[in-house]
C-alpha cells in the first residue's frame, strides 16, 4: 500500500501549479475587464453626451471647442501608430538585430499612441454638440471610425503590453500582423473622414466608395447583421476560453 | 502550438470576415419607399442640366436641356367611368407610373436683393411644415416654399408678417422671380408661366396659361377634343397611359383643338379628356414665352423660354440689364414627377456679358440666339427633406456656423453629397438609432477580439 501512497511533494507542486495559473487567468481576466471597461467608458461618454443619442434641440448650445485643437492633437495617435505599425511590418519580416531593437519600442510607442487617442478622441467629441454631429453622416462615420480605431488600438496596447517580444514568437507574428494591418486601415479611414468634414477629402474617400462605401452615406448594419455581430463577439471569446483551456490543459 | 495558433487565425479570420461582411451589408434595411409617410426615393438621385443665355437688350432667353427617359405629355386628365368623369392624375408621391404627371422645369432669379439665396439657392425657401413633407397633415390650400425674412418666425409657416411689411419687402427685391415652363399645361401652345416666391410661391398678375377642364355643378369636363381637328372627342386612357400618344398627335384642349362639352355623345369608359384648358396669357403671369413649343427628342427635353429683359413689372420680375450680374437656382421634374420629387441646383451666378458661372451672350438686337455658346453643365439632385430650420440650427446641423459666417453650401458640399444626405434626413431617426447599435456592436466585437487574442496568444516559455 505504501506504493500506492501519494507523494506529498508531487501533490503539492500540481496544486501549486494549478493554483499559479488559476492566478494568472484571474489577472488576465482582471485586465481585460479593465481594458474593456476603458472602452466601454468612451463610447458610454459619448452617448450621454447626447442625452442617450436622442435627438435633443431643445435649449442652448452647449459648450464647443474649435476643431483646430482635435486637428492638432489628431496627429500624435495618428504618427505614433503609423510608426508602430512600421515597427512591426519589419520585425514581422526580419529577426535581424535592427529589428529586434525596433520591436523594444513597439509596445511603447502603440501606448503612447493609444494614450494620445483617447485626448484626440475627447477633444474631437467638444467640436459639435452632440446632436448636431450625431445628425451629419460624415460625423456619425467619423465618431463610429474614431470608436473603432481607439477601440482596436487599446486592445493592441493591451497585446503588447502583456506579450511584448513574444507577439513575434513564430506563427503568431503573422497574427500580429494581420491585427495591426487592420488597424492601419481603421486609423487612415478615420484620418480621411475627418478630413472629408473639414471640407478637405482626399482620394482615400474615393477609394472607399469605388470598394463600396460612400462616405456621405452614413455606416450602419441592418439588424440581422448586429445580430450578427453580437454572435460573433460571443463566439470569439468562446474560442479563446476553448484555446487556452486546451492549452493549459494535459500536454 | 499548431493547435494554439489554428484557434488564432482562426479567431482573426473571424474577425475579418465580420468586417468584410460588415462592409457588403451596411446601409440596408432602413431606406425604402413608406408612401404613408410620402417618402419615395427616387431611384436616381442626381442628373444633369445644361442650360445657355443669350440677350439682345431687350429679351433674355434661356435654353434649357434635361435627361427625360420618357416624356410626359400629360398632366391631370378626366377619364369616364360608369358615367363619370374621374379624375386621374397630377398629383402623384414621387414618379407616377401612369405618366400622369407632366414634366417641368423652373428657375428662380434674384438680382442680389434676397439675403443668402446665392449661397444656399433654393434651400432658404424651403421652411417647415411643407405640403408633402413626411408629418405635415394635409391642408386645403398648398403650403408652399417661402422666404424666411416673410415670417416673424422664419420657421414657421403660419408666423407671417402683416400685408404692410410683405409690401416693404416686396418694394425692396425682397422676392425671388420664378420662370417655369410644363410640359402640359404651358408648352403645347409655346408658353411659359411667371411667378414668384416671396410670403408664398405664386403666379404674376394676369391670366396663367391653363384653367380647369371641369364644371363641378354637372360634374362634366366643360370641353372636349373638337373631332374634326382631334379625330374623336376624347383619347383612349390606355393609348395615354402607354404613350402611344405623341406630339404629332392633338394631346392637348385649346380654342383651336377644343369644342364644349357635349353630355349627349356615347361616352364610353375609358375615353379620356385634358382636365387642363390651354389658354392664351396676359398681364405680368404672360411675361414668359417660348418661340416655340419645345420637344422631347432622343431622351432630352430641349427648351427655351424668352422674357423682356425689362417687363414693367418690377414688383413681380428681376429685370435683367446688360452688364448685370444675378444669381439663379433651378429646378427639373423628370419622369413624371412632381411636388417636391424634383432635382434641384445649387445657386450659380449669371453674368449679362460679365464673369460668371452661366454667361449670358449678348446678340444683336431684334435677332434670335444662334446657340453656338457651349452649355452650362450643372449637376441636379434630389433634395429630400431638409429645411432651412435644420440648417440653421447649431443644435441639428454641425454647418450651422458655416452659414452663419455665410460660406457657400457649394463650398462645403457637392451635389452627390447633399441628395444622399437628403436621403438620410428622410430616415434620420431610424438611421441614427441603427447606427449607434452598430456602434455597440461593433465595440462588443472589437472587445471580444481583445479577450480571445489574450487568451489565445502565448509566451514562448509557456509554450515548452
Amino acid at each position: 500500500m505504501i506504493g500506492q501512497q501519494r507523494n506529498p511533494r508531487l501533490v503539492t507542486n500540481a496544486e501549486r501549479e494549478g493554483s499559479m495559473k488559476r492566478t494568472e487567468w484571474r489577472a488576465r481576466a482582471r485586465r481585460v475587464a479593465i481594458g474593456a471597461t476603458a472602452i466601454t467608458l468612451v463610447a458610454g461618454t459619448a452617448l450621454a453626451q447626447g442625452n442617450g443619442g436622442a435627438v435633443a434641440a431643445e435649449g442652448e448650445v452647449g459648450w464647443t471647442l474649435s476643431s483646430v485643437y482635435h486637428i492638432l492633437a489628431a496627429h500624435f495617435p495618428v504618427g505614433l501608430w503609423v510608426t508602430a505599425y512600421l515597427f512591426i511590418l519589419i520585425r514581422s519580416f526580419s529577426d535581424s538585430e535592427f529589428a529586434v531593437r525596433v520591436q523594444r519600442a513597439i509596445w511603447p510607442v502603440v501606448a503612447l499612441g493609444t494614450l494620445a487617442g483617447f485626448v484626440t478622441y475627447g477633444l474631437g467629441l467638444t467640436i459639435y454638440p452632440w446632436s448636431a454631429i450625431t445628425e451629419s453622416p460624415l460625423g456619425r462615420n467619423h465618431i463610429l471610425l474614431a470608436t473603432w480605431t481607439l477601440s482596436y488600438w487599446t486592445v493592441m496596447s493591451v497585446l503588447g503590453y502583456r506579450f511584448r517580444r513574444h507577439l513575434f514568437d513564430g506563427a503568431q507574428r503573422w497574427i500580429t500582423l494581420a491585427l495591426a494591418t487592420i488597424g492601419m486601415l481603421v486609423i487612415t479611414i478615420t484620418g480621411t473622414l475627418g478630413g472629408s468634414l473639414t471640407g478637405t477629402p482626399s482620394l482615400v474617400t474615393k477609394s472607399l466608395n469605388w470598394i463600396g462605401w460612400n462616405v456621405y452615406m452614413t455606416f450602419y448594419l441592418p439588424t440581422w447583421m448586429l445580430l450578427v455581430f453580437a454572435a460573433g463577439a460571443v463566439l470569439l471569446v468562446v474560442i479563446g476560453i476553448v484555446g487556452h483551456r486546451a492549452q493549459a490543459g494535459p500536454k | 502550438m499548431a493547435r494554439q495558433t489554428t484557434y488564432l487565425a482562426a479567431s482573426t479570420a473571424i474577425f475579418a470576415g465580420l468586417l468584410v461582411a460588415a462592409w457588403v451589408t451596411h446601409g440596408t434595411g432602413v431606406v425604402r419607399d413608406d408612401p404613408e409617410r410620402n417618402i419615395v426615393i427616387p431611384d436616381e438621385l442626381t442628373s444633369t442640366l445644361q442650360v445657355r443665355a443669350a440677350y439682345d437688350g431687350e429679351r433674355i432667353w434661356f435654353r434649357y436641356r434635361w435627361p427625360v427617359e420618357r416624356p410626359a405629355i400629360f398632366n391631370d386628365v378626366l377619364v369616364y367611368q360608369d358615367g363619370e368623369w374621374v379624375a386621374r392624375g397630377g398629383e402623384a408621391l414621387g414618379p407616377n407610373p401612369e405618366y400622369l404627371t407632366e414634366d417641368r422645369v423652373a428657375m428662380m432669379i434674384d438680382d442680389g436683393s434676397v439675403p443668402l439665396f446665392s449661397r444656399y439657392g433654393g434651400y432658404i425657401t424651403i421652411g417647415d411644415g411643407l405640403t408633402t413633407f413626411t408629418g405635415v397633415p394635409e391642408t386645403d390650400e398648398e403650403r408652399t416654399k417661402y422666404l424666411p425674412s416673410t415670417r416673424t418666425d422664419p420657421n414657421e409657416f403660419e408666423a407671417i408678417r402683416p400685408e404692410s411689411d410683405l409690401e416693404m419687402l416686396r418694394a425692396a427685391g425682397q422676392f425671388l422671380d420664378l420662370w417655369q415652363w410644363r410640359s402640359s399645361r404651358s408648352n403645347p401652345i409655346g408658353l411659359g408661366d411667371d411667378g414668384f416666391v416671396a410670403d408664398e410661391r405664386g403666379g404674376d398678375a394676369g391670366t396663367g396659361p391653363y384653367t380647369t377642364n371641369f364644371d363641378r355643378e354637372t360634374g362634366q369636363p366643360l370641353y372636349m377634343f373638337n373631332p374634326a381637328v382631334a379625330g374623336s372627342p376624347a383619347l383612349a386612357l390606355d393609348a395615354v397611359i402607354a404613350g402611344d400618344v405623341g406630339f404629332d398627335d392633338t394631346y392637348y384642349l385649346s380654342a383651336e383643338t377644343a369644342v364644349p362639352f357635349d353630355p349627349t355623345l356615347d361616352w364610353q369608359n375609358g375615353d379620356t379628356i385634358p382636365r387642363r384648358f390651354l389658354r392664351p396669357t396676359d398681364g405680368s403671369r404672360g411675361d414668359v414665352t417660348q418661340p416655340s413649343a419645345a420637344r422631347w427628342d432622343d431622351g432630352f427635353w430641349d427648351v427655351t423660354l424668352v422674357r423682356d429683359m425689362d417687363t414693367g413689372n418690377a414688383l413681380d420680375d428681376k429685370i435683367f440689364r446688360d452688364g448685370g450680374n444675378y444669381d439663379l437656382a433651378f429646378a427639373v421634374f423628370r419622369n413624371s414627377s412632381t411636388m417636391r420629387w424634383h432635382y434641384v441646383t445649387l445657386p450659380i451666378s449669371l453674368g449679362l456679358e460679365q464673369s460668371a458661372q452661366l454667361v449670358a451672350e449678348r446678340i444683336e438686337p431684334g435677332s434670335e440666339p444662334d446657340w453656338t455658346q457651349p452649355w452650362t453643365e450643372l449637376t441636379t439632385f434630389y433634395p429630400g427633406q431638409v429645411t432651412w430650420g435644420r440648417l440653421t440650427d447649431p443644435r441639428l446641423h454641425p454647418g450651422a456656423e458655416g452659414i452663419e459666417a455665410r460660406i457657400p453650401a457649394a463650398v462645403r458640399h457637392s451635389e452627390e453629397q447633399l441628395a444622399l444626405y437628403g436621403v438620410q434626413m428622410e430616415f434620420a431617426e431610424e438611421i441614427r438609432t441603427q447606427w449607434i447599435w452598430t456602434l455597440i456592436a461593433s465595440l462588443g466585437l472589437i472587445v471580444g477580439l481583445g479577450i480571445n487574442i489574450n487568451l489565445l496568444m502565448r509566451r514562448r516559455e509557456e509554450q515548452q
